[in-house]
């Protein structure tokens, strides 16, 4: 599944490279997070308590920082999983100047398998979307932007019967 | 298909409900008709450590016509929703939509309040109230608040409920006829892939969509569109609907693609609009 | 058979095994309770392919309550592989072990089962296994799978190509295309989709030590298939091991088959020393247990411009999953078998291509092979027509057979018994009230509406089958016995499962031996009781397994006239049966079956030379298939806006022969039309690109219910099959085969005006908006 997300934040580019580079901050904004420790300068391993309402699970993972190209670029090689599912993938990231502000674009590559899959198909992009709300939204914060994150996000290559590329 | 082990709580009352709530925090989960909660706890997508039967608490299924308004309780079911005489006559978007929610089996046990507080974004419920404008009370430590359900569905199954509230009941005005809700199911589990509720009244109308995006919403450029109008056009009502789905970002999966959704949001939208005008 | 008035066949009789099941006290294989009975849990990978690296079950065995927690490496060893029975020549096939390996090749693939004292504990130690798996590159498209350089399934096997079938029938194929004035092409993908029995799969297991016995219940079509099949894998001798088919909520070929899960139970049973049950859960039975369909084929016809059909080519690509069950590969060789439909077509080259993809097996499901050769031949029926500009029913009236024509052979091999397909044509036009219907149509599609009819005429196999086509016998056993009180037990080796034998076998029996049907109790389904047989699939119930008791009245009625001769003191031959009474001219008086039934037990006055018991048993062996066929016209109506399709006419004409009970027959056709609007227009088993299935559930996969299913107007002909004295052909599976045509037919003939000549099933909503759309946007 790809889910294409973007956010702008008032802060300058570096401002916002760095905060996605602080291991500190990530701990703050990744939603649901338990526990973020390193692993070594490129990985850090998390605990995650993930889910929306009453549908929470447990996962533990690690997330890779590949291709570093500051203040512009960066791609987190991820991997996680819980007794109610797993996900792996990437999430390339690329940060522009938009005046003051900064436009986020974050291209999430991920497979996501096991229960949560099975029977949580027509909620997960939905969920991912909010989960990536919320992170951008704890990002401002802690930047000291304004709250105000405006996203455009999109999904895609979920398979579709009504359009089955197999068929075409 | 079996749950992971809870423990099973029944207050008497709402305070002792709201105790047992503070108590237990978020490892709580009220019990109304569960319909959602069940199955996510026999999946073991959610596991609650304790479970709030708030089904033997008396006085909170009650429907009857208080100051002029409809005053639904919480736990009324769907079906009883969609058999009550006085909706039918003074609130009938209620009974309509409720006949559209699952089968009877579904009907029988479902509540309106665990639905809203469920908040599924291809729930029922939420395009009703919605249109309704409806006052919707909550009940926690702090007292009882009321939220205009304009407010009260913040996210994908997020509302403004605390987890320490209950939600005790839904408050509607007395409306006329001109009501409507045009529902596409998701073929599979009977959910809206998009459903559309109209209420008309006088100079206005208001249109609660759901199944579309990640929370049901107020369709309020549409509303805009037909502001202060008694008898819009088919022409009227068409260039209206088209508005049904601006800037909305649509729920896309196997079911239905977010371009497919949005296109089943005007068109219902066109037909509900019809039908409440009477056009 | 004996010429007796026939007062129950041909009634539409009430199910007797009806009052139990509605009554909710039937006794299915979860409601067992055996004494020291421990549940079941199984561990399956949530990876379509994957390296197993490491599995940790501490944590599970030190749960309260469980009592054994087992890997592969376990039980593999001890428990033999899963058994595929398709004669396929060349046949690649993967060790299917029953636990998985250090690799897992499907998202639901059985990986640690987990045994504990009640099903809750079982479950929480299914969470505390802890397996840590390495993914591995997938293929889930079967096209992809066949392209070089295409992962490989099953690396060890080197290829995705599990066989390659071709039937090459009748006249020159490349003569034929040569002949031709035109050769019409079309691709069609048949979807996947998910049997979704109401009761899912469920076995309990018990060893008797002492004995060395293991008694079996499971929820299976086929009992007798596992006595045969499970003593190789779980080491106990055929004869020590009885299985019990209790009251099974539907199969439709999803219990055609003998299941990892079978043999672990037994396996378990007898290493813990205790009865194990398993309950299949509902996401269990759509990961892993059989799906079916699934084909793309590309289709070549060889057309003269007056619509004559010179020749069929074909190529089809058959999606096996990533093992082979009972029967997989067979499946689809079973679609060569039809392919040309109720039609003279005299070439046909079909080349079927069985290929690996990381999936679920795929195997029989309803109709297995007919749906999908029917389908097509009609679609490409609706398609020649379309091209040539010919009337589509004077298309296919050019091609039937005439009546007289039969026995018919076709270019497929194969040799129809019987027919008469202008009949059942007419007749359905006539309910349909064809002209009426035609003058609809023009009159909606002036008035800008989507209307269509859609039609198909089928002929399809059943009675399967002969044991010549059979791995491994396809003949019927059957016991009848006349008890010492007069009351009569009809043992029967098919193992009903909502076909409603219990009913019909009665009728059949009552009228032969002319006793009240009450006094008649039929039996099925516990190898302990019907000893022999080969169960129930294919349509083969009634007519090979009805057969067979018919022989067993024959002999007890012969021996009854014996014992009568000596009773009256008159020649043998001088006695007369009719109507339950044993007579002879001159006689004084007449005897009961029942009377001669105490004598021959009671036996102190035995004819000289004759054996006591009034019992006789039986195998039928068919000399060839039996092919019932018919004709669909359905109408629909299409929203425009939102591409929702409404049936507004059913019409089926079926003819299976005579019926031995009307309202069973009619269940079976309506049953089956419902499956087949499901496969039409709703049903789609749906994996991601990375083998993840979506449809794990009834939230996502789409049944069709009650209110999507129209009133149908239901008639039928009656052409008698010689292929046994019944002269029956069986309905079973009918409604499957015929009405998915008709129904895609219809939609695809309401899309006409917009230039639409084909769209793949499930035709969603989405799917023909989406045609709507695109075609009025291309023509604006
Ligand atoms: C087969 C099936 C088909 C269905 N089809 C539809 C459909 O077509 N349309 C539709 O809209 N719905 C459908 N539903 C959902 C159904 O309407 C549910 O009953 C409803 O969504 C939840 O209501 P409940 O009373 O069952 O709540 P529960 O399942 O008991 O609770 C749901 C959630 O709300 C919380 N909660 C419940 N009551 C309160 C309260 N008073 N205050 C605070 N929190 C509370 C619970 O803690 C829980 O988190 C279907 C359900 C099933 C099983």
């Amino acid at each position: 599944m790809k889910i294409t997300t973007s956010a702008a934040v008032a802060a300058p580019r570096e401002h916002v490279f760095s905060a996605l580079n602080d291991r500190g901050v990530l701990r703050r904004c990744i939603p649901g997070c338990e526990e973020l420790t390193d692993v070594d300068e490129e990985t850090f391993a998390v605990k995650l308590k993930l889910g929306v309402a009453g549908i929470k699970g447990k996962y533990a993972g690690t997330a890779t920082r590949q291709d570093l190209l500051p203040p512009e670029s960066f791609t987190f090689a991820l991997d996680g999983k819980g007794k109610t599912g797993f996900v792996r993938g990437t999430a390339a990231v690329r940060i522009e100047t938009q005046g003051e502000a900064s436009r986020i674009d974050c291209e999430a590559d991920v497979q996501i398998g096991g229960a949560i899959a099975a029977v949580g198909s027509r909620l997960i992009g939905a969920v991912a979307r909010k989960l990536t709300r919320d992170f951008f939204r704890e990002l401002a914060d802690a930047i000291g932007a304004p709250p105000d994150v405006s996203d455009q996000n999109e999904i895609d290559a979920l398979p579709d019967p009504g359009r089955d590329e197999r068929l075409e | 298909m079996y749950p992971a082990p809870f423990e099973y709580l029944r207050p008497a009352t709402i305070d002792e409900a709201i105790a047992l709530l503070v108590t237990h925090g978020e490892d709580a989960k009220i019990l109304a008709g569960g319909h959602s909660l069940i199955p996510a706890m026999k999946l073991r997508l959610a596991q609650p450590r304790y479970i709030v039967d708030i089904g033997r608490i008396r006085g909170m299924s009650h429907i009857r016509e208080t100051a002029g308004r409809i005053v639904v309780g919480a736990m009324a079911t769907h079906d009883a929703i969609e058999r009550s005489a006085l909706l039918r006559e003074k609130c009938p978007l209620l009974p309509e939509t409720a006949g559209h929610i699952g089968d009877v089996q579904v009907r029988n046990k479902g509540t309106i309040g665990g639905s809203l507080a469920h908040a599924d974004p291809a729930g029922d419920w939420p395009a009703a109230v919605l249109a309704l404008d409806a006052d919707i009370e909550l009940a926690g430590p702090r007292g009882r608040r009321t939220v205009k359900a304009d407010g009260f569905f913040v996210d994908l199954l997020t509302t403004a409920t605390a987890p320490d509230e209950v939600l005790v009941e839904i408050r509607v005005p007395i409306t006329s006829a001109k009501v409507a809700y045009e529902k596409t199911e998701q073929k599979a589990s009977g959910f809206a892939i998009a459903g559309v509720a109209v209420v008309v009244e006088q100079g206005g109308v208001r249109v609660g969509v759901t199944g579309v995006a990640a929370k049901a919403y107020r369709a309020k450029a549409v509303e805009r569109a037909l502001a202060g109008q008694s008898a819009p056009t088919a022409e009227g009502i068409a260039r209206a609907a088209a508005l049904a789905a601006e800037r909305v970002e649509a729920l896309g999966d196997i079911h239905a693609s977010p371009e497919y959704r949005l296109h089943l949001a005007e068109v219902n939208t066109a037909r509900a609009l019809r039908r409440a005008y009477g056009n | 058979m004996s010429a007796q008035a026939k007062k129950y066949s041909g009634q539409p009789l009430k199910r007797i095994e009806d009052p139990r099941l509605i009554k909710g006290i039937g006794t299915y294989t979860d409601d067992l309770r055996l004494p020291g009975l421990l549940h079941v849990a199984f561990v399956r990978s949530p990876h379509a392919h994957a390296r197993v690296t490491s599995i940790d079950t501490s944590v599970a065995k030190a749960i309260k309550g469980v009592v054994a927690v087992l890997t592969g490496a376990d039980v593999n060893e001890k428990c033999g592989v899963v058994p595929c029975a398709a004669a396929i020549p060349d046949l690649k096939l993967p060790k299917h072990t029953v636990l998985a390996g250090d690799r897992v090749y499907f998202v639901g693939h059985p990986v640690v089962v987990v045994v504990a004292d009640d099903a809750y504990a079982a479950r929480d130690g299914v969470d505390a296994v802890e397996v840590e798996y390495d993914p591995l590159p997938v293929v889930v498209n079967p096209e992809e799978a066949i392209k070089p350089g295409a992962t490989l399934t099953h690396p060890d096997l080197g290829t995705n190509v599990a066989f390659t079938h071709n039937v090459n029938g009748g006249t020159d194929i490349d003569e034929a295309f040569r002949r031709a004035d035109r050769v019409i092409k079309q691709r069609v993908y048949h979807q996947r989709l998910t049997p979704m029995p109401i009761e899912p799969r469920a076995v309990v297991a018990s060893y008797h030590a002492g004995e060395g016995t293991m008694s079996i219940w499971s929820s299976t079509q086929v009992p007798h298939y596992l006595r045969t099949l499970l003593p190789g894998m779980i080491g106990v001798a055929e004869n020590k091991l009885r299985i019990v088919a209790p009251e099974v909520g539907g199969g439709f070929g999803a219990k055609l088959n003998v299941y990892a899960e079978e043999a672990l139970c037994g396996h378990l049973a007898m290493r813990l020393g205790a009865p194990v049950k398993w309950a299949e859960s509902r996401r269990e039975n759509a990961t892993s247990t059989i799906h079916g369909r699934d084909q793309i084929g590309y289709y070549e016809v060889a057309v003269k411009n007056d619509g004559t059909i010179l020749g069929l080519k074909a190529r089809t690509i058959a999606d096996l999953g990533s093992y082979c069950q009972l029967l997989t590969p067979a499946v689809p060789t079973l679609t060569g078998l039809v392919l040309t439909g109720c039609y003279r077509i005299p070439a046909v080259k079909m080349e079927i291509v069985g290929v690996y993809t990381h999936k679920m097996a795929t195997d029989a499901y309803r109709g297995a092979g007919r749906p999908e050769a029917t389908y097509l031949i009609e679609r490409l029926m609706d398609l020649v027509a379309k091209e040539l500009g010919l009337d589509r029913v004077d298309l296919r009236l050019k091609h039937f057979p005439a009546p007289t024509e039969f026995p018919f052979g076709t270019a497929c091999g194969v040799t129809y018994d019987s027919g008469n397909y202008q009949g059942a044509l007419e007749k359905a036009r006539q309910l349909a009230d064809w002209k009426a219907l035609m003058s609809e149509r023009t009159a909606a599609r002036k008035s800008g509406r989507l209307f269509g009819v859609g039609v198909s005429t089928y002929v399809e196999i059943c009675a399967i089958g002969p044991s010549a086509a059979m791995p491994a016998g396809g003949w019927e056993w059957g016991c009848v016995r006349v008890e010492i009180s007069g009351k009569v037990t009809a043992i029967t080796g098919t193992s009903p499962h909502g076909q409603g034998q219990e009913t019909s076998f009665a009728q059949i029996v009552a009228d032969q031996l002319g006793v009240s049907i009450e006094d008649v109790v039929v039996m099925h389904g516990d190898t302990a009781v019907a000893h022999y047989g080969r169960d129930t699939y294919g349509s083969r119930a009634t007519v090979i397994g009805g057969t067979a008791l018919v022989m067993c009245t024959d002999k007890i009625i012969a021996k009854a006239k014996i014992f009568a001769a000596h009773l009256l003191k008159v020649a043998p031959d001088q006695v007369a049966f009719a109507d339950g009474q044993f007579s002879a001219p001159g006689a004084e008086k007449t005897l009961s079956l029942a009377a001669i039934a105490g004598e021959a037990y009671v036996a102190k006055n035995l004819p000289p030379g004759l054996e006591p018991g009034l019992e006789a048993s039986s195998f039928f062996e068919i000399p060839n298939f039996t092919f019932p066929f018919g004709t669909h016209i359905v109408a629909v109506e299409i929203d425009r806006e939102t591409g929702q399709v409404a049936i507004q006419k059913y019409v089926a004409v079926d003819d299976c022969g005579p019926q031995i009970n009307p309202l069973l027959v009619e269940g079976q056709v309506q049953g089956g039309i419902a499956h087949s609007i499901g496969q039409a227009l709703f049903e789609q088993t749906v994996y991601d690109e990375n083998g993840q299935l979506l449809t794990g559930e009834f939230m996502d996969y789409a049944m069709p219910r009650a209110t999507d299913i129209p009133e149908y107007i239901l008639g039928h002909t009656v052409t008698p099959s010689p292929t046994n004295p019944l002269g029956i052909k069986g309905v079973g599976e009918a409604g499957t085969i015929g009405a998915t045509p008709a129904v895609a037919n219809a939609v695809i003939d309401a899309l006409e005006s917009l230039g639409v000549t084909h769209l793949d099933m499930p035709l969603t909503p989405e799917r023909v908006w989406r045609a709507i759309h695109q075609r009025t946007v291309a023509t604006v």
